[in-house]
């Protein structure tokens, strides 16, 4: 049973105004907008749970190993989940997203915190000796906050799914409502997300979404532009 | 053999003909070029059925010192149970193209799967074009292929993998109903350093791949990467804007990838006409840019 003061560690770091610059990113919906693969709400739904499954069966595995490495205070293990996510981040703005946003809460939850293993990972990360990737800096927070890796996970996948449907206000004509819809609907896939990756290990980490990776390399070259990716 | 990914438990069943990996399933492929001056040469090859190479060929005419090696295969395709290791490995300075003989067909399956190794090491200096035709994944078919690549910093490889969604035309038309397409490659330094990892495994009856995010009504996605030094990917990228066409039903784009390894260019189209099309365009400003040779125009029965 999850006691009140954890439940508010959730909310607070799991939080869309968390101040780690997700509102600057639109993981590729706004070139999916820009070109018309993304129109409505149907659409929309189906963009933003193409790219929850490849977060989860991606980035997700790294989250879960970092998690238990941070738990276990391993931290070569812990920048080895670092690297798999960096070098797998084959487009040039989701490298920028993760390290960016990375950095950014690796340096608060350092100050909010303050945790060892943490305080370790952003010297390395400040070093250049290990990339600082998003979900690692998630994972390495909320084992530094004694929350469970089921909590980091959901808070992973709720952050991107999160992320699109916030930057979907501001790019298509969609009713608000909907939007929370579509974030509702979305977020229910999580649960059976989690244990088809919850054994894997780094070597398993994968995804298939061309068009995803299009969107993204098509951003990178437009003059037009409102989210950095 | 390595260990067993959770993605094949399902799949390990004994067909009910030749054994997996026996005698005429289990293919091997070994060549290696060298540099011999004047031009390059297949200074060895090692084969077992099914796959099998004839000698080299210089027929290429914008690089008349490159050997151009055809894999054959003798099972006019890949079969259940069947488990192929291929490498390749081209020497200081060396060159070569290697292609297969036609489109590489996987089999309908209802036992085990089909899997594929390939070593791919290129020393300094060395210039690899690893170009297959497209592969066709039948119904209910399974395979695995999992590509290692070493490569040096000097070195230039272009390799292409296009996945076509199985067979367009054959009866009502078949489009990704394959049970698993898993596809890996990873790169290295010599020394190890790791360059990038790209990993697909797609299983249409799990997750639909005609969705929008993924295939989105495309039937043919072709990936092509370009490991090669810095400044050749970057004037490169600098020549390719992402196209969107609607007419021809095309979408391509590039990224720089991590490490300074390279670029990876992406296309998707309704047909292997139109992806390969694409692939050769690209090709066609690679080998400008690291060798300053063309590629010839494709052959009239191409």
């Amino acid at each position: 049973m999850t006691t009140i003061p954890e439940l508010m560690r959730v909310l607070q770091f799991g939080d869309s105004l968390l101040p780690v610059g997700s509102f600057s990113f639109s993981n590729g919906l706004e070139s999916a907008v820009q070109l018309g693969i993304v129109h409505d709400v149907e659409s929309l739904r189906e963009f933003v749970r193409t790219a929850s499954k490849q977060a989860a069966t991606g980035d997700g595995i790294a989250l879960l190993v970092a998690f238990r490495a941070a738990r276990a205070g391993d931290d070569a293990i812990l920048d080895q989940a670092d690297r798999a996510i960096f070098n797998r981040k084959l487009a040039e703005e989701m490298r920028t997203m993760t390290v960016r946003m990375g950095r950014k809460l690796a340096e608060m939850s350092q100050r909010v915190i303050g945790c060892p293993i943490s305080e370790r990972w952003l010297k390395r990360i400040r070093e250049g000796s290990t990339p600082g990737c998003y979900p690692v800096a998630q994972a390495v927070t909320f084992a530094s906050l004694g929350l469970s890796e089921q909590d980091a996970f959901a808070v992973h996948q709720y952050g991107l799914a999160g992320m699109m449907v916030g930057a979907s206000l501001r790019l298509m004509k969609i009713h608000y409502l909907d939007a929370q819809a579509v974030l509702f609907d979305v977020n229910q896939d999580a649960e059976s997300a989690y244990e088809r990756i919850a054994n894997a290990d780094l070597e398993q980490m994968s995804g298939f979404a061309p068009i995803l990776d299009l969107a993204a390399s098509v951003h990178v070259r437009s003059h037009v532009r409102m989210f950095m990716n | 053999m390595n260990s067993i990914d959770p993605e094949l438990a399902p799949y390990l069943d004994e067909p009910r003909q030749l054994p997996t990996g026996s005698f005429g399933k289990q293919a091997m492929l070994r060549l290696k070029f060298e540099n011999r001056g004047t031009r390059s040469i297949l200074s060895f090859s090692e084969r077992r059925a099914p796959l099998l190479v004839q000698r080299a060929l210089y027929c290429d005419e914008g690089m008349p010192e490159m050997p151009v090696v055809y894999v054959i295969t003798n099972s006019g395709g890949i079969l259940q149970g069947d488990r192929y290791a291929i490498d390749f490995e081209i020497g200081e300075n060396a060159c070569a193209h290697i292609t297969s003989q036609a489109a590489t067909k996987i089999h309908e399956m209802d036992a085990n799967h089909a899997a594929q190794t390939q070593e791919i090491v290129l020393h300094e200096g060395a210039y690899l074009e690893y170009l297959p035709e497209y592969v066709i994944p039948f119904r209910h078919s399974r395979f695995q292929t999992k590509t290692n690549i070493r490569i040096a910093a000097s070195a230039t490889l272009i390799y292409s993998e296009i996945l076509a969604g199985g067979r367009k035309h054959y009866g009502t038309g078949e489009s990704f109903e394959f049970d698993l397409f898993s596809s890996t490659v990873a790169a290295r330094r010599l020394d190890g350093q790791d360059l990038f990892v790209e990993r697909f495994v797609i299983e249409p009856a799990k997750f639909p791949v005609s969705g929008i995010g993924t295939m989105s009504g495309f039937d043919v996605f072709g990936n092509v990467i370009l490991l090669t030094p810095r400044e050749n990917a970057e004037a490169i990228y600098s020549q390719i804007q992402p196209t969107w066409n609607r007419e021809t039903s095309c979408f391509s784009g590039a990224s720089l990838l991590p490490n300074d390894a390279g670029l990876i260019f992406k296309v998707l189209g309704k047909d292997t006409a139109v992806v390969r099309h694409e692939v050769r365009e690209f090709w066609s400003r690679v080998r400008p840019q690291i060798k300053g040779q063309p590629v010839p125009p494709p052959f009239a029965w191409s």
